[in-house]
């Protein structure tokens, strides 16, 4: 037993002071994406609806409607339109409300 | 669901409540509706060293009786209907329930024969918590909110890249 | 302790190829793995030479639907190079042969086959219910045809002196594990029999996979059996890509080598940690936690994802890992967990409840063909990484890590070992190099059989894809969906209930692999 006290002094206090300061690891999580309405086209935005695995994107006329609850940030919208899409760097996504993770986004991009 | 205006009152005033009796001190039961195994990782890790959920007051307690929230993850697979329901009821009021996980919000699995697709459509659900899985901070942040300890960022949110907000000109 | 067990004589894969050809015919031979169709009257002889060739095991066995149902077996052999044949039969009828009284690995195999396909076993034996619930209100679909009546609900009659009850233990169990029902019978103390529902986890995965295409198959492969991502993602893209015909390039086979290591070095970091907490060791499993921390870590600084969902890809992979930050890290996450090793084999009251506790023998390993660090502990020297057809492992052999005590104890030795192993193998395919490049993977039809080992044992994976390249048949066989049919065994031997939880986390399996 004496190992296992000296272990643990020795190891020293490796706890998080989240969330009364951030934590750094977080930087290295993925995050859900966030979109470059200029760069958005009709045409790209249903093809990143054809590759997402999940019903996370949808379009809604000129309109790019995204639900954060359903995605997994598995991002490959951002690999078929990588100047249109970035990484938003967001993990503290928690909502009280469903529609709130619901977002629309302007498809401002010249249509082809 | 839009909630009335009344019950929308009743949720403030519950909301108050609970961050008046659960803000410092709450007993989290889990509840697997048919998960990957990966979120229960992220929430075991709750009680590691480098979270210690401990310190912010919140138990994790396999006795329903005992538990003030439960935190569910997993599409809520058909066959486990009963079992999800008698978890939620077996818990005395007030209770949180916190849905936890991409295939709890509807993310991964639609509805069909096999799963209802998310755990809202079984229970009533204050608290959605993205991600695939849900990192163990992820996790922390929303427990924060259901206690009204933490402020959400979501309803501020857009997802539109910081280098290009439509009207900023360029 | 470390050893690699003696090969068996060549030529066991021509001998049983012959064997098998003499009674059928050669069907395909896709990426290295022979496919030979076997007439339903010749099945019973062709299983009985295949159960009868020393160094082959039944690694599989599933059913596909057609105008009559095909069911397949997969037959490993253990050779100076191990791989896999495939019988395929067409069954006409309700019945095909008994297979499980020659090959008695395959009867939960029968189980599930007679749920989702209506065809049993000859000679009226019961089979016992598996994914299907038993509410009669959830109507689920099938694979293939309904059965005709619904399975027995039969256990093994057993014998005790004195009363025995059965009770029910979950499926909500204690905190942060998944859903999991046991049917506990004690006659008291010890543990008389235990049975172990999943059902109500069954989220109908191989069923969901039909129609899709490649990619988004594999994205629901991964999230089966999550904390076998690499593993399961890998034996489906290696399925497809026998199936069509294509090999990832060696820079991004590699590459899935380094993340299937780095898998299996958290999942063993995490099964220590549960050892400990199975035993009350409540600073061992602080202490284990902390190495696991650090290396779910440094998974997402090197592959973007503590669980790395999203490496595998259809012909390679998608994003190679960041080669520095592992060099860099690696030896210091892996000293932690080594650390914790040391401090608890030096600990007796921890090591005096591993040793023989959940013993299975060789024997019964063998018998129900267990894999992974289970079937290892007891001393088979079974590895999928050893079944190579020209992939990473081809230049850098495994040493294969066994225990001879078959316990808790043993298990958690081979874990160990095969912790140290993997830190040699993530180090050797980084020094070759590993890139992000995929193959170009056509579209058009072919069946393929694929397998990687996980933390929990050999994944097996078939894949039947149409002229579209749309998945028309896909099976999932993770570690788990084997392994867990040892488990009652294990608990069975002269056991008492505060062992159930240590045997349990020394076989580190999920439900959600059991059930899919």
């Amino acid at each position: 037993m004496p190992v296992w006290f000296v272990r643990g002094l020795r190891r020293g206090v490796v706890t998080t002071r989240y969330p009364a300061r951030p934590d750094s690891s977080a930087a290295s999580l993925p995050t859900p994406p966030a979109f470059r309405p200029r760069e958005l086209t009709c045409e790209l935005v249903d093809r990143m609806i054809a590759v997402c695995p999940g019903p996370a994107l949808r379009r809604s006329d000129k309109t790019l409607v995204f639900d954060a609850g359903a995605c997994t940030a598995c991002g490959w919208c951002a690999r078929v339109a990588p100047g249109a899409v970035a990484s938003s760097g967001e993990f503290e996504l928690a909502a009280t409300d469903r529609s709130a993770l619901v977002k629309t986004i302007p498809i401002l991009g010249e249509q082809q | 669901m839009k909630p009335t205006p009344d019950a929308a009152v009743t949720a403030e005033k519950l909301r108050e409540q609970i961050a008046a009796q659960f803000g410092r001190s709450l007993h989290i039961r889990t509840l697997d509706t048919g998960s990957c195994a990966v979120c229960e990782q992220e929430i075991r890790l709750l009680a590691a060293p480098h979270y210690d959920l401990h310190r912010l007051g919140f138990f994790f307690t396999p006795a329903p009786r005992h538990a003030d929230l439960l935190l569910v993850t997993g599409p809520m697979v058909r066959a486990f209907e009963l079992a999800a329901r008698k978890a939620y009821e077996a818990m005395p009021g007030p209770k949180v329930v916190v849905a936890t996980g991409a295939c709890a919000l509807g993310g991964v699995y639609r509805a069909d024969p096999f799963v209802h697709g998310e755990v809202e459509a079984v229970l009533p659900v204050d608290v959605w918590i993205p991600g695939c899985p849900p990192s163990p901070l992820a996790l922390l942040h929303g427990l924060g909110v259901a206690v009204g300890r933490l402020a959400e960022k979501t309803p501020g949110l857009t997802f539109i890249a910081a280098d290009e907000i439509p009207g900023d000109g360029a | 302790m470390t050893a690699v067990e003696p090969r068996a004589p060549g030529g066991i894969r021509e001998q049983l190829v012959r064997t098998l050809a003499d009674l059928g015919r050669l069907r395909a031979q896709d990426g290295g793995v022979i496919t030979i169709r076997i007439p339903a009257g010749a099945l019973e002889q062709a299983t009985h030479a295949a159960a009868g060739t020393p160094g082959v095991r039944l690694a599989d066995m599933f059913a596909a639907d057609g105008d009559n149902t095909v069911l397949r077996l997969v037959w490993a052999y253990e050779a100076d190079e191990p791989g896999y044949v495939i019988t395929e039969t067409e069954i006409d009828g309700e019945q095909y042969p008994p297979l499980s009284d020659i090959a008695p690995a395959a009867f939960v195999e029968e189980c599930e086959i007679y749920e989702q396909f209506g065809i049993r076993p000859a000679g009226g034996k019961p089979l016992n219910r598996l994914m299907l619930p038993p509410h009669a209100a959830t109507e689920l679909p099938t694979l293939g045809h309904e059965p005709s009546r619904p399975p027995e609900e039969v256990h093994a009659p057993h014998t005790v002196g004195g009363q025995a009850f059965e009770f029910p233990f979950g499926p909500v169990r204690q905190v942060g594990v998944e859903s999991l029902y046991y049917g506990l019978v004690t006659s008291g103390e010890e543990v008389v029999d235990l049975y172990l529902f999943t059902w109500h986890k069954h989220r109908g995965v191989e069923w969901r996979l039909r129609g899709k295409a490649v990619p988004e198959a594999i994205f629901l492969a991964e999230r089966a059996e999550g904390l076998s991502a690499v593993a399961v993602g890998w034996a489906f893209a290696a399925a497809a890509e026998a199936a069509l015909g294509v090999t990832p390039p060696p820079a991004a086979a590699r590459t899935r080598a380094v993340a299937l290591e780095l898998e299996r070095l958290y999942n063993h970091a995490a099964a220590t940690a549960a050892l400990c907490q199975a035993t009350g060791l409540s600073v061992g499993q602080a202490a284990a936690e902390i190495a696991l921390e650090r290396l779910l870590r440094l998974n997402a600084s090197s592959f973007g994802h503590r669980y790395l969902f999203g490496v595998v890809e259809p012909g390679g992979v998608g994003r190679a890992p960041d080669a520095d930050v592992l060099r860099r890290e690696l030896p210091g996450a892996y000293g932690e967990l080594r650390r914790v090793a040391d401090a608890l084999l030096s600990t007796n009251s921890f090591v005096d409840r591993l040793e023989a506790c959940g013993i299975l023998t060789a024997e019964q390993a063998r018998r129900l063909g267990l894999v992974g660090p289970v079937g290892r502990a007891t001393g088979l020297a079974t590895d999928a990484r050893l079944a190579v057809a020209a992939g990473p492992y081809a230049d850098h052999p495994v040493n294969v890590i066994t225990a001879v005590s078959g316990d808790v104890f043993g298990r958690f030795q081979v874990m160990l070992g095969e912790a140290a192993e993997s830190v040699r193998l993530i180090t050797q395919f980084l020094d070759e190099g590993t890139g992000a490049d995929r193959t170009l993977v056509p579209s058009r039809a072919g069946t393929g059989l694929g397998w990687a080992e996980s933390s929990r044992g050999e994944v097996l994976a078939w894949v039947a894809l149409d002229g579209a390249g749309r998945i028309t048949r896909a099976r999932l066989r993770p570690g788990s969906a084997r392994n867990w049919r040892g488990f009652d065994d294990a608990c069975r031997s002269q056991n008492v209930f505060t062992d159930i939880p240590i045997i349990e986390a020394s076989f580190w399996l999920t439900a959600a692999g059991m059930a899919r």
